[in-house]
């Protein structure tokens, strides 16, 4: 019973009015009494008797105690059934006992013990329903807060729209940790890589292979995809299964919930716990199943944008094809410009980002030569002004072809300007040194080496030697001085290329 | 296991009050509750809790003030505050990670959290 001490109180004034004594016992004894003045009473015989009587009827009765003389009492009702008994007799003090034996004839009738007994008790048992409702209501209101709590964490973790390895282990972590289970983990079906599974220490010590148990789980876990309304697995003691049961010697409870989206399956997310005393709740079923589909909604846009990505890369692949069916001299010149840039960006430590523009950049550099004709492409000759003119004109036709898409916006900048000269000469803009954009710089020393150590059919290939010598002659005019530098560098570290460049310089 | 320890909980927010105490005393702690800060520190002061959890907004004294007093009282005998809010912002980080045993807990804060925090504190404390 909760909150006696109020009605200690209350019990005690009415001691004092009605010179009566008042007691509440449960069927193991007394839990409050209230004697005006305030002492401690020795129990009366027979009072254990009345009182397992009140408990049995559930009604009032009332005895004659010997010591205490009429005894009235009450049942005080639970939620289900008795809890206890309110009861009034007159407290025994030696000397007085006749006096008070006397005055309790003249004191209040049966009826109105009844009456009075019962009002009270009907306030004690209200007392106590309010406090125990109260108390659920703060039970389930703290539950909310867990899951609030846990809903705040989980939302800045899934705030990304692409899938991370770091960003689901966290997720699941996190998810452990706060549903208070032993093992949490997501199984994708065809994507084991993304698998995570996270234990805690107790039960790692345990067992040895977590991501074992995890298999094994999922694999006995039913695959009834027909169902739709049905996204989980549940299994509130593993012995219920002896499927499951055989999985882990002890006793175990286990939810799965369907990473799913748009009926698109991924896998499971699912919760371990050896901690039989506890229930899988609702609102854990709900919060996991809200993070599955979380969980199955970055994937699916992860999905989206590696799509997008791989249909861009097809793309470029087929604008590369089609230039060099047209142009001979252009056909494997685009790859080897974009590998001789990669490792000048590993030397120069650009990051991803720039690595990746410059990729695009570097593989596209000459897509502008499509809108140029073969006539004037494949000439063996010299070409006169005009052709020169169109052919300088294909920076500025890349530039334009490739504006529509938004995935390439950054590597415009670098085919744009891949002709510019570091002298302010070049095209299409005249841009001077550290005004040229640097992937363009980049690209305008690889393109150059290229174009002269490959075969032409009005010139044959020059060796890698001379055309270094070259490149270091047009270093601060046409080219960046130290791109040239750093590239002549590359090129001569090269295993194979003996007759480095320094050395003839040297000797010659 | 906690029963000789008392937690002088501090919120303007019944809710939250009733929320924390019924936790606590679930778990056995004696639990005194004040719904500002002048009747925390008021408290605090006669009845020498073992440990504060409060809030940071509420009338009269905020809990920023409340910890400010409780500094010199630290002193005498060591206690944990938990500070439990729900703006996170660096400078209120910087002045709680400049208190004594004082630590931040983010609302909606979690219940069970909150009891694991007091748990560890008084196992480091060895009392």
């Amino acid at each position: 019973m909760k909150d006696l001490k109020t009605f200690e109180e209350f019990l005690h004034s009415l001691s004092e009015i009605t010179g009566l004594g008042f007691e509440i016992r449960d069927a193991d004894g007394r839990l409050s009494s209230a004697f005006a003045p305030r002492h401690t009473t020795p129990e009366p015989e027979g009072i254990l008797e009345l009182t397992r009587k009140i408990i049995e009827t559930s009604t009032f009765q009332h005895a004659s105690l010997p010591g205490a003389g009429a005894c009235f009492g009450v049942p005080i009702p639970g939620a289900e059934e008795v809890i206890g008994v309110l009861l009034a007799y007159r407290a025994e003090t030696t000397g007085r006992a006749c006096q008070q034996q006397v005055s309790a004839e003249q004191g209040p009738s049966r009826q109105e013990m009844e009456r009075l007994l019962s009002r009270t008790a009907w306030l004690i048992e209200e007392n106590n329903r309010c406090r125990q409702d109260a108390d659920d209501i703060t039970e389930v209101l703290s539950q909310s807060f867990e899951d609030l709590h846990l809903f705040a964490r989980i939302a800045t973790q899934i705030k990304t729209l692409r899938f991370s390895d770091s960003m689901l282990r966290s997720l699941i972590e996190e998810i452990m940790e706060s549903m208070g289970v032993d093992l949490a983990f997501a199984k994708f079906m065809d994507r084991d890589d993304r698998d995570v599974m996270v234990m805690e220490e107790s039960l790692a010590h345990a067992i040895i292979d977590g991501q074992g148990l995890v298999d094994a789980l999922v694999a006995c876990t039913p695959l009834d995809t027909s169902d739709v309304t049905r996204h989980y697995f549940i299994l509130n003691h593993s012995e219920e299964d002896p499927k499951f049961g055989s999985l882990y010697p002890d006793p175990y409870r286990f939810l799965a919930v369907r990473i799913e989206h748009e009926s698109e399956f991924y896998g499971w997310l699912g919760l371990f716990s050896l901690n039989m005393a506890a229930i899988f709740r609702q609102s854990e079923l709900r919060l996991l199943t809200s993070m599955a589909e979380q969980v199955a909604a970055v994937l699916a846009n992860t999905d989206l944008y590696l799509d997008l990505e791989r249909s861009i890369v097809n793309m470029v692949k087929s604008l590369i094809h089609a230039i060099e069916a047209k142009d001979v001299y252009t056909r494997g010149h685009s790859e080897r410009v974009s590998e001789y840039c990669m490792r000048m960006a590993t030397l120069l430590k650009l990051d991803a980002h720039q690595m990746e523009t410059l990729q695009w950049a570097s593989v596209l550099h000459d897509i502008g030569k499509i809108g140029i004709s073969e006539g004037i492409l494949n000439k063996p000759g010299t070409l006169t002004q005009e052709e020169y003119t169109h052919i300088q004109d294909h920076s500025r036709q890349g530039f334009n072809i490739l504006r529509p898409l938004e995935q390439l916006k950054d590597s415009l900048p670098a085919i744009l300007h891949h002709h510019e000269r570091y002298d302010g000469t070049g095209y299409p803009d005249g841009l001077k040194g550290e005004g040229i954009p640097l992937l363009a710089r980049i690209i305008a020393v690889a393109d150059a080496y290229d174009a002269m150590t490959s075969h032409r059919a009005y010139r044959p290939a020059k060796p890698p030697e001379e055309a270094l010598e070259i490149l270091e002659e047009v270093a601060g005019s046409q080219l960046d001085p130290y791109m040239v530098e750093l590239f002549v560098e590359m090129i001569e570290q090269e295993p194979g290329n003996c007759v480095t460049g320094s050395q003839k310089r040297m000797t010659g | 296991m906690a029963s000789n320890k008392t937690i002088l909980v501090v919120d303007d927010e019944g809710p939250i009050r009733r929320i924390i105490e019924l936790k606590l005393k679930n778990r056995g702690y004696n639990v005194i509750t004040a719904k500002d800060g002048e009747e925390g520190l008021d408290l605090l002061r006669r009845q020498k809790p073992d440990a504060v959890v409060t809030d940071i907004m509420m009338p009269r004294l905020d809990g920023k003030s409340l910890c400010e007093h409780a500094e010199p009282l630290k002193q005498a005998g060591s206690f944990l505050t938990i500070v439990v809010t729900c703006r996170i912002s660096p400078e209120e980080r910087s002045w709680v990670a400049r208190m004594t045993d004082t630590v931040l807990m983010e609302k909606p804060f979690s219940p069970s959290r909150l009891l694991e925090c007091l748990e560890k504190y008084f196992e480091k404390d060895g009392s």
